[in-house]
């Protein structure tokens, strides 16, 4: 996966240093992860056992799962901060489908239908309108956000059908082990770090986020890279809206509230870079797993909320800090 | 914890002691509590009488802060179970998004109380009754309007729509008022989000655009308080006016009732109650007990001075006089609740 | 580069008189004495917090810990005035919290290099959470100083003190950041931040002057927050940060630096505040106050766009 970032031709360092420095920081995650995995099991006796371990993959499932989408964006430049409120959204259509048609499958084509349309409007306004991605992105959070209220009045959508398949998805484990969203997660993580890796749009993400002037030189299609970002991103977050519904059982109004900030961070903390070009999917998902199993281990020793809340900035500003000091020397 | 508080204490332990005698085989070693939002003055009190009763019967009382977000709440549950806790307590952030982790629970025998919303597939479950609460106020508050108000009730109600807790609030106010002064007019029905900035921006709109209101009510203290301050910043009397609050869970409230010469009527919820009748449902639970669906705990409106007959104050530190509040008898069970909303 | 900026605040200021007319032939009520003084109140508080976030913005950076900090600024000076009864120290010490913070903010931006919409989101979670540890519920007026209830509620010459504040800063932002070294330098750092490190001008230290404006205004704002709800409240100002930003954005301030004016912020703010504040006047569902923000941002930033796209062909 970092050599995606070294395949881009035209930027201004040499490739083999740009992978070497990929490399490193994601070598440097891991064992931060490892860290903080091992810090928590020596100070809580019920942290390190195979049931909360698969636990929190479940759990990291729907950030990963997004993250996937908001790190792409992000590669290509742009920013999208619409997520948050599209996971509730999906979840509308997805329900009252199912509901209507006792259809797994037809409601989950309703989601994508609308998450699809959700992700070609941000794409169309930030891509080839050109208005800035995060105030696009920005404006569809508060009016997807402000939909779901108008539409549902406020009360969340039951699933009254109760399919089987639709409660397994997001609550069900492989072989009784593995909670089917982590399985589900790291699929999808593989695909696309192949995709980044081995497809030309991986290429042209890296070369049009890290310098759009050079990627249009070189003959990429700009606007349609950042178009095709802001889909993905969008057809991502439905699929963790998808799981995040059946998890809840319902289209909950409430539902994904803070969640864009959750993966931003995240994605940041994975060292995917807001100004474009730069960074890996294997990175990002350090990134999800670092801050969940902070917020699982602390929940663990029974940290108090507030404290959370200090010791999860803390960590942001010190990781992300200490990433740029360490690109700034390299 | 004030002197007073400790003495109290030492009281109910007794009591308990002696009620808990007769049933008193099995304790649960741990309870688990995932609550929606702990930062809120009212779960710290759910929190503390918990904890409280927790102690008292000798069980570790554990709790995870869901902070509004559903995610984080089946996340909470999941590492209770995975932590082996005897029984959970869950306050629903919205309660169609626990039923996948009710029938999880189930599927793994674990014992569960639900407080607050009731819940598809659920064993019982520990609430104050929300439409009652307001009800009872809203008599309370047609009788003053009768007394002191020339039996006009002109209501700006500042709500929250977003819960269908405080809907009931809101409903059950307005048709209590009415059963004193049935020409009681709602001239607005406000959403203040339960947050004392955005109640007192949309009361300050909403009085500009029609101040022939003579009673405000709010379905917890920040919205009554937000609806009575964007009162006094319209530059207006509080002479003919009525505050309703509803919660009664910290000391704002209290000051308001001391300093403002409006805010009269308090619909008081008793948070510590609900929290030490949860964790007794928990016991009953966890030993298979027989326990009825809903599980009534009091409330009732308290005028003027009434308060301190429940709480006292010493410097910013409230105690619960649990006598009195004891004494208050809950209703079997609630005129409306959620499922009437429907 | 003024002459643009002007043409584009004639759009703001068409679609201001638009909603206004609209707003008041529907609803005769929205041009009452009380209602005007309504909505300039809400506009003081976001107006003081945008001048500062206007100055971020030019230099290509952003605060979203302004909404935290508000709360938490209300808090610390209710509570000090209380414990030593004085208002001068309550001040002093709301102030010095507030511009700590945007110190705090500034210094990790400019010297550890943290992008600042991060930096700033870090700040969020950790002045939430530090609110609940400094204080469990909200801090009551124990003190009942005339003066502290003068600052939110009170009047000077018919106009509430809140916009008499608001004003003032105004003008004071206005003048430094059109006619001062320091404005031009703030908008050569944010429209070529290394072209101007390279012509000598001290980047970073403007920037953490603006970091450190945005702090103390917040902590101006929070005063009047909490004069205005009697109470230091700690959950007071969620979303604020967004309703700042998206007003500064609405008049014409480019995320990427170098472009802005207070002028297009001041319509912005009054924009935002009255389509807030029609909603309820006309009696619609208040779940639009959501909807039709975003839609006008997008549709404004649109506008713009277009606007200056002509203009430069």
């Amino acid at each position: 996966m970092p050599q995606s970032v070294s395949s881009l031709a035209a930027a201004p360092a040499g490739p083999s240093l740009l992978r070497r420095l990929a490399r490193r920081n994601e070598i440097a995650l891991l064992l931060s992860l490892l860290a903080v995995i091992a810090f928590f099991a020596l100070a809580s006796d019920t942290f390190l056992t195979t049931r909360n371990l698969t636990n929190v993959l479940g759990q990291a499932a729907l950030p990963l799962v997004a993250g996937i989408g908001v790190a792409i964006v992000f590669i290509s430049g742009e920013v999208d901060v619409s997520i948050g409120s599209l996971v509730a959204a999906i979840a509308i259509p997805l329900i009252t489908i199912m509901n209507a048609t006792e259809s797994f499958a037809l409601g989950v084509a309703g989601a994508l239908a609308l998450g699809l349309a959700v992700g070609v409007v941000n794409g169309y306004l930030a891509a080839y309108l050109g208005i800035n991605s995060l105030i696009v992105t920005l404006g569809t959070l508060f009016i997807l956000r402000g939909g779901v209220y108008l539409y549902t009045g406020q009360r969340a959508i039951p699933d009254d059908v109760m399919l089987e398949s639709f409660f397994q998805l997001g609550n069900g484990r492989l072989f009784g082990v593995v909670p089917h969203p982590a399985v589900i997660a790291v699929i999808l993580l593989i695909a696309f770090a192949y995709f980044l890796r081995h497809r030309p749009f991986g290429r042209q993400l890296y070369a049009v986020g890290g310098n759009p002037e050079v990627a249009r030189l070189a003959g990429y299609n700009v606007r349609r890279v950042k178009f095709v970002a802001f889909v993905i991103s969008a057809l991502l977050a439905t699929i963790a809206g998808i799981l995040l519904a059946s998890r809840l059982g319902s289209a909950v109004h409430v539902a994904g509230l803070g969640f864009e900030f959750q993966v931003v961070a995240a994605v940041v903390l994975g060292g995917v870079s807001l100004s474009g070009g730069v960074g890996s999917l294997a990175g990002m998902a350090l990134g999800v797993l670092i801050l969940q199993f902070v917020s699982n281990g602390l929940g663990m020793l029974n940290i108090a909320t507030e404290w959370q809340l200090v010791i999860t900035g803390g960590i942001i500003i010190a990781a992300v800090a200490f990433d740029e000091l360490k690109r700034r020397r390299a | 914890m004030t002197k007073l508080m400790k003495t109290l204490f030492a009281a109910s332990v007794a009591l308990g002691a002696l009620a808990g005698a007769a049933a008193a085989e099995n304790m649960p070693k741990k309870i688990g509590y995932v609550v929606n939002y702990a930062t809120h003055e009212w779960y710290q009190n759910v929190i503390k009488g918990m904890k409280d009763r927790a102690a008292q019967l000798g069980i570790e009382l554990e709790v995870k802060d869901a902070n509004l977000d559903v995610a984080k709440q089946v996340a909470g549950a999941e590492d209770f179970m995975a932590q082996g806790v005897d029984v959970l307590i869950i306050t629903p952030v919205n309660e169609e998004g626990v039923v996948p982790l009710l029938r999880r629970a189930k599927a793994e025998n674990m014992p569960l109380v639900l407080e607050g919303n009731p819940v598809k597939g659920m064993t019982t479950m520990v609430a104050i009754c929300d439409y009652d609460t307001g009800y009872h106020a809203g008599v309370a508050a047609g009788q003053y309007a009768k007394e002191h108000l020339g039996g006009v009730a002109k209501v700006m109600n500042v709500g929250l729509p977003l819960l269908s807790a405080t809907v009931l609030r809101s409903n059950g106010f307005m048709d209590g008022i009415k059963t004193e002064i049935p020409e009681a007019t709602l001239v607005h029905d406000l959403d203040g989000g339960g947050n004392p900035d955005r109640a007192l921006e949309v009361s300050s709109a909403a009085l500009a655009q029609n101040a022939d209101v003579n009673i405000i009510y709010g379905i917890n203290d920040n919205s009554s308080l937000g609806g009575l301050q964007a009162w006094k910043a319209a530059g207006k009397s509080q002479d003919g006016l009525l505050v309703v609050g509803t919660g009664g869970e910290g000391l704002a409230f209290i000051n308001a009732m001391e300093t403002e010469p409006s805010y009269k009527i308090e619909a008081a919820m008793f948070p510590e109650k609900v929290g030490f009748t949860a964790v007794d449902a928990a016991v009953k639970v966890f030993n298979g007990e027989a326990v009825p669906e809903h599980i009534v705990s009091p409330t009732t409106p308290m005028i003027g001075a009434d308060w301190k007959k429940y709480y006292s104050v010493e410097g910013t530190t409230r105690s619960i006089n649990w006598d009195a509040v004891n004494g208050v008898k809950p209703a079997d069970k609630c005129m409306k609740t959620a499922a009437d909303l429907k | 580069m003024s002459l643009v900026s002007d043409r584009s605040q004639i759009v703001l200021l068409g679609i201001l008189a638009l909603l206004c007319i609209a707003i008041s032939l529907a609803a005769p009520q929205f041009y009452t004495g009380a209602n005007v003084i309504a909505i300039l109140r809400q506009c003081a508080l976001v107006l003081i917090v945008a001048t500062g976030m206007t100055m971020l913005l030019v230099a290509a950076e952003v605060d979203l810990s302004v909404g935290a900090s508000l709360a938490f600024t209300g808090c610390v000076g209710m509570d000090v005035t209380n414990r030593t009864g004085s208002l001068v120290l309550g001040t002093l010490a709301a102030l010095a919290f507030a511009g700590g913070v945007g110190l705090f903010n500034g210094l990790v931006v400019t010297r550890l290099k943290v992008n600042s919409l991060i930096a700033t989101i870090a700040t969020m979670m950790m002045l939430q959470g530090g609110v609940y540890l400094y204080t469990r519920e909200a801090v009551q007026n124990l003190h009942q100083i005339r003066a502290f209830t003068e600052l939110g509620a009170g009047y000077v010459g018919g106009l509430p003190i809140p916009v008499l504040i608001a004003a003032l800063i105004f003008i004071a932002g206005f003048v430094a950041l059109r006619f001062t070294t320091f404005g031009r330098y703030l908008y050569a750092v944010g429209a070529n931040g290394k072209a101007a490190r390279l012509s000598g001008l001290r980047a970073e230290r403007l920037k953490l002057v603006a970091f450190l404006a945005t702090g103390l205004l917040v902590g101006v704002a929070g005063l009047i927050l909490a004069s205005l709800m009697n109470a230091g409240q700690p959950t007071a100002g969620r979303g604020f940060e967004l309703t700042v930003i998206a007003a500064v954005i609405l008049g014409g301030t480019s995320l990427s630096g170098g472009r802005g004016t207070l002028v297009g912020t001041l319509l912005g703010v009054l924009v935002l505040k009255v389509i807030d504040n029609g909603i309820i006047i006309l009696r619609w569902n208040q779940d639009l106050q959501m909807v039709v923000p975003g839609v006008v941002i997008i549709l404004a930033t649109w506008l713009d766009l277009v606007r200056r796209r002509r203009d430069a062909r």
